[in-house]
């Protein structure tokens, strides 16, 4: 049993200090009273927060961010259980070929589906609708969950699966009593990642969304390069809230650790 | 009779398989679709004869090759930064324990919870001419450094950005790595330091080829953060693609460029698969 050096631990602190400055200097000029970005913060207020709520400015996109993550999540997941599902099951010709096609998008950068996707839409007639966003998320998300189902599902004992088939369920009840219910936690844990992604995404949303579906962190971009005022700092930190609270309630569902180190 | 046969045979090896039929489509239409219509849109195919002018506009011209190497030399800059700062902070993490542990391994994955625009907005607060890092100078009784739309000040928000994901490789090889091993060197006589350059590091070195290729490409294909912290004289291919659709509205020309970073990154990853074979010979 080893500890920690004294030199390590003051590294670590260093670099823990690099990791969350430009974090924690966001929320604290969201929290000032003054009305430019100054440090050290002048006054303690919410009035960036009550603007920021009340113009609709970033509320429309917010909202947008969130359907988009839950409708891109939830597409993922109809695409990628019965894609894991058969995977395991079956013996599918060129298994590792498969599987390194369907993960491809991963080492894909964004800006070039983006890029791809805004001629492809413009072509077909999506336009700048909100279902060509939706399938650009898909698109990116879809292999995270297809990997967390396949890491669960593939550690399962599928005798259960047989058993439930030899006391005389069908194909979907199987699934639905059984399978399911022993997917679930990694199919909740892929789905909060891929809405995270979805939530964080700019590169497919800057080039696909209108004025109408814009996403929050497009929205965030937009107003950073004409502004440069505390509001951004709200609207980030509301932002951030949103997304630790999705970490913590995945923390609960899974354990971090396990969804670190699959 | 026979093609009756022929056809339930066809079914019932095809009928197992089913379930991977929507993922298939799906990713064909909205994946290689998109795909094919940039590279055929690059070579003008469909509007007049086929024509490679766009890549030959690309190595013609100094700037865009200039462009090029920018990139290619920023991603090379904050590869080697974060493998040489995340090593001893995935090293901690891999031999911390209970409650150290779980704290080190979220204080890692905070800024990767935190949207890259808000992070970048964060360090311009802290680099500004009047941000953050300059007063904390002033304070010591130092001259004010410029580090707002200089390479420098993108470098150190893209380390930033990705930092991250080179330590979970890195980690997740320590991770399994035996620490009896090291204590057997120790043991046997190794200082601490040989025990960890002699045992330690060359078993870690997989984590860190992965975590490096991963940084690399993914710093290849960034932009936000040179968007909001750098300036006419900073350029990255990635951007230069997103100004040519969206402020000249030059198509082609933009998926050329798009085409050319997917020959990079296609370029980066044969030669992963071909240093991986290398160590598995050996």
């Amino acid at each position: 049993m080893q500890t920690l050096s004294l030199w390590l631990r003051i590294y670590v602190g260093l670099l823990t200090v690099f990791f969350l400055a430009p974090i924690l200097i966001v929320v604290s000029v969201a929290f000032t009273s003054a009305g430019f970005v100054a440090f050290p913060p002048t006054g303690f207020s919410l009035r960036w927060f009550v603007k920021v709520l009340n113009g609709s400015q970033f509320l429309l996109p917010l909202w947008n961010s969130i359907q988009l993550g839950i409708a891109s999540t939830l597409v993922s997941m109809l695409l990628a259980v019965p894609a894991a599902i058969t995977l395991v099951r079956h013996r599918v010709p060129f298994g590792d070929v498969v599987i390194a096609f369907l993960l491809s998008p991963l080492s894909l950068p964004t800006i070039i589906l983006a890029v791809g996707l805004l001629f492809f839409v413009a072509k077909v007639g999506l336009g700048s609708s909100f279902a060509g966003l939706v399938a650009g998320h898909a698109v990116i998300t879809v292999p995270y969950v297809l990997r967390t189902v396949l890491g669960v599902y593939s550690g399962l004992n599928r005798e259960v699966e047989e058993a439930a088939q030899v006391l005389g369920a069908g194909g979907f009840d199987t699934f639905r009593l059984v399978t399911l219910p022993l997917i679930l936690p990694g199919l909740l844990a892929g789905g909060i990642f891929s809405f995270l992604l979805s939530f964080d995404e700019v590169a497919v949303a800057l080039l696909l969304s209108n004025i109408d579906t814009t996403t929050l962190p497009v929205a965030i971009l937009s107003y950073l390069v004409f502004n440069y005022d505390p509001a951004v700092a709200a609207i980030s930190t509301i932002q951030m809230a949103v997304v630790i609270g999705l970490l913590f309630l995945l923390e609960r569902i899974f354990g971090v650790q396990r969804v670190v180190f699959s | 009779m026979r093609n009756e046969i022929d056809g339930r045979v066809a079914w019932i090896t095809i009928r197992p398989l089913i379930g991977l039929f929507p993922i298939f489509l799906f990713l064909g239409i909205f994946f290689i679709g998109p795909l094919v219509f940039n590279l055929s849109q690059s070579l003008h195919i469909g509007t007049e004869a086929p024509a490679f002018t766009q890549y030959i506009r690309i190595l013609s011209d100094e700037f865009y090759l200039s462009v090029i190497r920018n990139t290619l030399l920023l991603a090379a800059v904050v590869t080697v930064t974060c493998a040489l700062l995340g090593y001893p902070f995935a090293y901690a993490i891999a031999r911390a324990r209970g409650s150290l542990k779980s704290w080190l391994i979220f204080i890692m994955l905070a800024p990767l919870l935190v949207n890259v625009v808000i992070r970048s907005f964060g360090w311009m607060v802290l680099l500004s001419g009047n941000g953050v890092v300059n007063w904390v100078l002033e304070g010591l009784g130092l001259p004010p450094i410029a580090l707002m739309y200089t390479w420098t000040g993108i470098a150190i928000a893209t380390v930033h950005v990705f930092l991250p994901f080179m330590v979970l490789a890195i980690a997740s090889g320590l991770e399994t790595l035996d620490p009896r091993l090291e204590e057997a060197a120790l043991v046997l006589g190794a200082s601490r330091f040989s025990a960890f350059r002699l045992v330690t590091f060359p078993l870690s070195l997989e984590g860190l080829q992965t975590g490096s290729i991963l940084v690399f490409t993914l710093t290849v294909g960034a932009f936000v953060t040179v968007m909001i912290l750098g300036s006419s004289s900073t350029m990255v291919l990635p951007l230069l693609i997103y100004q040519q659709l969206t402020v000249v509205s030059d198509w082609p020309f933009a998926a050329a460029l798009g085409v050319v970073l997917v020959l990079l990154i296609t370029f980066i990853l044969w030669l992963q698969a071909r240093l991986s074979r290398a160590n598995w010979r050996r």
